[in-house]
Parts: structure tokens; C-alpha cells; sequence
């Protein structure tokens, strides 16, 4: 019964497309609707709508390793991500990474003590609360043209973050080559992302 | 010579400011054009909004607000990035400066009726620097593989000149660094900034 999906508590949705009209807020759209349908609270964090600022200013960068007070521009978001069992990022690759609103989400909020904790000069992880670790994502870019480039978003999440996290399950979903993707490629793919979540 | 260098880090008394300067130093040496973006210092805004995305792929009026950007991106033929490497990427600041400027027309021109992919538009670049700080490991972040060296030596020189050389010095483990490692890493960064421009590491300023 191992393969049976478990049940989410409660999944943070980071959503980071500045245009409601785009591919990627349909994409959100659907991530929402079907973890609400298996039962899951889902915590949905639109970057953009919430004016997230993704920009770590001097102040937090000299009391980046103080863990008494480095969440204290971020504890509300930092909350959020302690209360999550499943990570669910909705983003447009851009330039081979991920959009800056996101990008900063990391710097500010996965903080020494919050996602990692430094034992002995090593790193270990801390956000290993999350069992569940989904991103979504689009490319402009080919397939073959994101490998040679090494595919950088796609380490950033199944090594990087998963990393910190440890999760029972990773799931990379990505739409390669979205400048020509027709509406069918679109729609096939808008179900491919419900399977995975009602399976994940 | 005309370099570019793009700096980001919010510290000015940053160990990566020193990094900056020794490489601006070696371009003075040998006499190239240098402009230097200081992003942090400019208060840049990295999040490209609705607004621009919605003009993104308009060639005449994508350039809005970041004119000067564009500009220097399209003047230099040597482009050179120095930041602190956070989460094995670039600062958010410095993506969403390549998320803003290198816009279609700009760095890269699109599908149209004629050509099906996406072309790129920075071949006057011909050579491509990374100077970075890592607080992971040399192996650590091979075995991540590096994400953000090859957001830029990967994915940016997709869109420079065919034969683009590039260069790149990282100082790992800068959380237990000493002076000693910090001031030998600064002689490789001027070496390699000396490789990269084709001058020799000889004190004489080398004219062009």
C-alpha cells in the first residue's frame, strides 16, 4: 500500500507569474483545484499579488546567521512554510532560472534555521516537515536547448531544494518549447499536472 | 575593448566589492571602455510586472525602464557578472535583471514568420565572465551541478558570439575563509579577468 497517496495536510502553493490572463495562472488554477479536492488545505501564496519583495537588503544580510532575529522581515512567510507538509512552486522558466520574486523567496525566507541548520560547519537540513516537493513550469525554451544549457531550474528544485527538504516524493512537471505548444499541447498537459497531484 | 560590468551585493564593505575592484582594476590596466552597473546602489527593481510583461515581445516599446540597461548590454563586447552566490543561484536582484533587460530585440529575437526559433541577438559578445562567492563547497556545488554558473555560462552565451570565451573564479567555503585564501583568490580573479581580455600579466598597461 506504499504507492497509495498519503494524505496532505496542508500544501503551500508559491505562485510566481505576474499576469492572470498567462498559461502559468491557469496552471495555478488547476493546482489549486485539485489539492482542494483530495481534502487539502492549501495555503496559496501568489508572489506577485502579495507584493513579495524578493530583494535581501544589507540589514538581512549582516544578520543572515543570527537565528534569533533573521526571520524577523519574513516570519509571516516563514510560519507559512513551517506549517506546510507539501511544497507546490507554479512558475515561468525564464533565462534558464527562476523568475526574481521567486529566486528571492529562497534568499529571504529559507533562512539559516528555518531551512537549514548549521551543525558543525555542516549543513543539515531542516524543512524535512515537507513530503511532498512539486514544481510546475513552463519553458520557452526546447527540451534539447534547456539540457544544454544544463537545465538549471530543474537542478535548483530536484537537487537544491530537495536537499533541504528530503522529501517522500519530487515531481518536476515541466511544458518544454510553450512558443509553439498549441492549445492541445496546452490542455494535455493542464491534465498531465492534475494526474500527478491527485497521485502525488 | 568596451566591458560591462554587472555588480550585485547589498554590502558595500562586501568581500565581493573587492572582487569588483580587482577586475574593474585589470580592465583600466589594459585600457578597455569600462561601465559598471551597480545594481543595489541603483535601488534596481528586479520583478518584471504585468505591464511589461505584456510589452515583453513588442520590440518598440520593451525597452521602457530599462533604456540604459539595454544600452550598455548592446555597447559592451565583453560582459562581466560578479555576485555572491546564494541558494547555488545569482541574488534574485541580479535574475531579475536578466528576467527585465534581456528582453526580444535586446539579447534575443524571436520566432517570426521565417525562423522558428528563438535567435540570438548579443553576438557582438565575445567574451563572458563569472566572478562569484560560494558558502558551499567546490565539490558540494559540482555535485549540485551549479545552477547559476550555468544559468549565465550556459544559458546567457546561447544568446553571445558563437566563439565567446568566458571565464570564471569562485571562492568556496567563504564562511570559514581566511584573509590569507581571500587575498589569494583575489590574484586568481585578476588573472582570469587577464585571460578573459587577452592581456598580459605584465604591469604594463597594455594598449589596444
Amino acid at each position: 500500500m506504499i504507492d497509495r497517496p498519503s494524505r496532505i495536510g496542508r500544501a503551500m502553493v508559491l505562485f510566481a507569474h505576474p499576469c492572470p490572463e498567462s498559461f502559468s495562472a491557469a496552471l495555478h488554477t488547476r493546482v489549486v483545484e485539485t489539492l482542494s479536492a483530495r481534502d487539502c488545505e492549501v495555503d496559496d501564496c501568489d508572489l506577485n499579488a502579495e507584493k513579495f519583495s524578493p530583494i535581501l537588503t544589507a540589514a538581512e544580510r549582516r544578520g543572515y546567521h543570527d537565528e534569533e532575529t533573521n526571520t524577523a522581515a519574513v516570519a509571516a512567510y516563514v510560519d507559512r512554510l513551517r506549517a506546510a507538509d507539501a511544497l507546490v512552486m507554479v512558475f515561468p522558466v525564464w533565462n534558464f532560472g527562476y523568475p526574481a520574486i521567486l529566486k528571492g523567496f529562497f534568499d529571504r525566507v529559507f533562512l539559516p534555521g528555518v531551512s537549514f541548520r548549521l551543525v558543525g560547519g555542516r549543513v543539515t537540513p531542516n524543512l524535512t516537515h515537507i513530503r511532498r516537493l512539486v514544481a510546475v513550469t513552463t519553458y520557452g525554451a526546447t527540451r534539447f536547448r534547456a539540457v544544454l544549457a544544463g537545465d538549471p531550474p530543474r537542478r535548483s528544485v530536484t537537487r537544491v531544494l530537495r536537499h533541504v527538504c528530503r522529501p517522500e516524493r519530487t515531481r518536476y512537471l515541466a511544458l518544454y518549447d510553450m512558443n509553439h505548444a498549441s492549445d492541445a499541447a496546452r490542455g494535455a498537459f493542464l491534465d498531465h499536472v492534475e494526474r500527478k497531484l491527485e497521485a502525488l | 575593448m568596451r566591458a560591462l560590468v554587472v555588480y550585485c551585493h547589498p554590502r558595500p564593505e562586501s568581500y565581493t566589492a573587492a572582487v569588483r575592484d580587482t577586475v574593474i582594476a585589470r580592465l583600466d590596466a589594459s585600457g578597455a571602455e569600462t561601465r559598471l552597473l551597480d545594481l543595489y546602489a541603483r535601488d534596481f527593481k528586479p520583478c518584471l510586472d504585468a505591464a511589461e510583461h505584456e510589452r515583453y515581445e513588442n520590440t518598440a516599446a520593451n525597452r521602457q525602464g530599462i533604456t540604459r540597461d539595454a544600452d550598455s548590454l548592446q555597447w559592451c563586447d565583453t560582459l562581466i557578472f560578479v555576485y555572491p552566490t546564494w541558494w547555488y543561484g545569482m541574488p534574485a536582484m541580479l535574475k531579475g535583471w536578466l528576467d527585465r533587460v534581456l528582453v526580444p530585440g535586446v539579447a534575443f529575437l524571436m520566432p517570426d514568420g521565417e525562423q522558428s526559433n528563438i535567435r540570438p541577438n548579443l553576438t557582438h559578445v565575445r567574451r563572458l565572465g563569472v566572478f562569484t562567492t560560494c558558502g558551499a563547497s567546490w565539490w558540494l556545488t559540482r555535485l549540485i551541478g551549479a545552477p547559476g554558473r550555468r544559468t549565465i555560462l550556459r544559458g546567457v552565451r546561447l544568446l553571445c558570439a558563437r566563439r565567446c570565451r568566458t571565464a570564471f573564479a569562485a571562492h568556496y567555503l567563504m564562511d570559514s575563509s581566511t584573509s590569507v585564501s581571500r587575498a589569494r583568490h583575489l590574484e586568481a580573479v585578476a588573472a582570469r579577468t587577464d585571460r578573459l581580455i587577452g592581456a598580459s600579466r605584465s604591469a604594463q598597461p597594455v594598449t589596444t
